[in-house]
């Protein structure tokens, strides 16, 4: 389990300080613009499915949210 | 009795934290956007069939490009037959439990609204919900903060919501003990000072961080942290379990805390030979009533035309049971044991696996400068979806034998404007 954790932990920085290194530039989101590159972006269907299996499964969050590589508001 | 372990609170504050997050999506001086669905959920059974409809309505109005209003409003009409007694193998004979299945139906209506407000690189946005039912009430508010940095290519989102329901029960003393306690027959006399009724608290808190990072030109990913809190009357009013081997029947009596968590990492790539979009996805989950779950999701977007798009989807889900879960309560589990001081006849909560497939297909058209669609609306969009989940049980019976309500049909039309 200690191992576990401290994996995780490690990907996580990882992934937090690669997250700095990452550039993607204004003129090179045409594709994560796009809605089906979009995390969410049919909330309220998604919403819908998800609804549904609450109630039939045991499991609750982690769901996702709105919001994707755009940066254009 | 749909939904009955899933306290619409936090639901509700979710519908509204989306409704202010899809308006601010577009947030620009003097937009409305209107969105439209039915979701129909459809659960075939010999004995225990149900079916719900939700009609859904929301309207989110951007007057300045830096504020989003919203309101709207949902129901779940459900209708149905279910098991007001759970039994195990041991009581095969002792008791019926399918021909105690009672019809039903209810309807609950939730209004909700909201606000956000976007600055250049940050939003904050805050909502409230209200739902009814004739057995349940909620109140819940919500607000979240987010903000994008190094370029806009990461973006952070904290949220919060706090769930305030009552919940109808039958007429008990703290007191008295749990196996002296009886079902709710039906919500006749709820919130109403009706004889032998009672309301209980549900209280939910719930807290949410979000990471959304682009990697390149066509990758992108999103963890999502996720801890709720549960406190209250969390079993089902309804349900009975029997648990002695001569047939008593006690209310269903689940721990009063339950802490929820769930890590979940996606992603989505656009593979351009083929022109289209993969999104995969997995989340881990475990609460404090030891269940364990992961899940598995797959899907894959494309355009067929400029116009129109179709989406294909699969996901797996497998749990653990409940530390106190079990098939039957009668075989003589030790009394200060977690199956001696609990008891549930909720198949959630027992091991189970399910895999889900199904599809969208969805058509949309934006208005050219100074042109709008039909001569109304700057864009417009409309869909369906149909998906089919069946569920394994890998040991829940009733009396010894299989549910047969093990398929689902669920099916979603919907339309969204601008203007």
């Amino acid at each position: 389990m200690q191992v576990l954790r401290k994996t995780l932990l490690c990907s996580a920085l990882l992934g937090v300080l690669g997250a700095g290194c990452a550039t993607v530039r204004p003129e090179q989101r045409a594709v994560l613009a796009d809605p089906v590159m979009q995390f969410d972006d049919q909330a309220s269907e998604d919403e819908a499915v998800q609804h549904a299996l609450d109630n039939r499964e045991g499991s609750y969050g982690g769901g996702s949210v709105q919001g994707g590589g755009c940066g254009c508001n | 009795m749909f939904e009955r372990m899933r306290p619409p609170s936090l639901r509700a504050a979710r519908a509204a934290a989306l409704l202010v997050a899809s308006g601010a999506l577009h947030a620009s001086a003097q937009v409305a956007e209107l969105d439209l669905r039915t979701t129909a959920f459809l659960e075939p059974s010999s004995a225990s069939k149900l079916t719900v409809l939700t009609p859904l309505l929301s309207l989110a109005v951007s007057p300045t490009d830096w504020l989003s209003v919203s309101a709207g409003y949902e129901a779940d009409i459900v209708s149905g037959a279910t098991e007001a007694v759970k039994a195990g193998p041991l009581s095969q004979g002792v008791v019926d439990v399918v021909s105690s299945a009672t019809s039903f139906s209810d309807e609950r209506h939730i209004a909700h609204g909201g606000l956000r407000i976007t600055r250049k690189n940050t939003h904050l946005a805050a909502a409230y919900s209200y739902g009814t039912e004739s057995d349940y009430r909620s109140n819940a508010i919500s607000v979240s903060a987010g903000t994008d940095f190094l370029q806009k290519n990461t973006q952070i989102e904290l949220s919060y919501a706090r769930g305030f329901d009552r919940v109808c029960t039958s007429e008990f003393a703290e007191t008295l003990a749990p196996s002296a306690r009886t079902a709710l027959d039906s919500s006749q006399g709820c919130f109403s000072d009706g004889d032998e009724r009672d309301t209980r608290d549900v209280d939910l808190d719930n807290y949410q961080v979000a990471w959304t990072q682009t990697w390149t030109p066509v990758f992108a990913t999103q963890v999502v942290a996720t801890g709720a809190l549960q406190h209250g009357f969390l079993e089902n009013p309804y349900r009975s379990v029997v648990i002695t081997p001569t047939g008593l029947e006690a209310l269903e009596n689940h721990p009063d805390n339950r802490f929820r968590t769930a890590l979940a990492v996606r992603g989505r790539y656009y593979l351009r030979p083929i022109k289209t979009a993969f999104g995969l996805g997995v989340r881990g989950y475990r609460d404090s009533w030891d269940l364990l779950s992961m899940t598995y999701e797959l899907e894959a977007e494309r355009y067929l035309f400029p116009w129109l798009r179709v989406l294909a989807r699969g996901r797996f889900y497998s749990q653990t049971g409940a530390l106190f879960w079990s098939d039957d309560y009668t075989g003589g589990e030790p009394e200060l044991g977690p199956r001696g001081q609990y008891w549930t006849g909720d198949r959630e909560l027992s091991p189970l696996q399910s895999y889900m497939l199904g599809g969208r297909v969805l058509a949309s058209w934006q208005g050219r400068p100074g042109d709008r669609v039909l001569g109304a609306f700057l864009k417009l969009s409309a869909g369906f979806s149909l998906d089919v989940v069946k569920t394994n049980l890998q040991e829940f019976t009733w009396a010894g034998q299989d549910p047969d309500d093990t398929w689902v049909f669920l099916g979603s039309l919907g339309a969204n404007a601008e203007f």
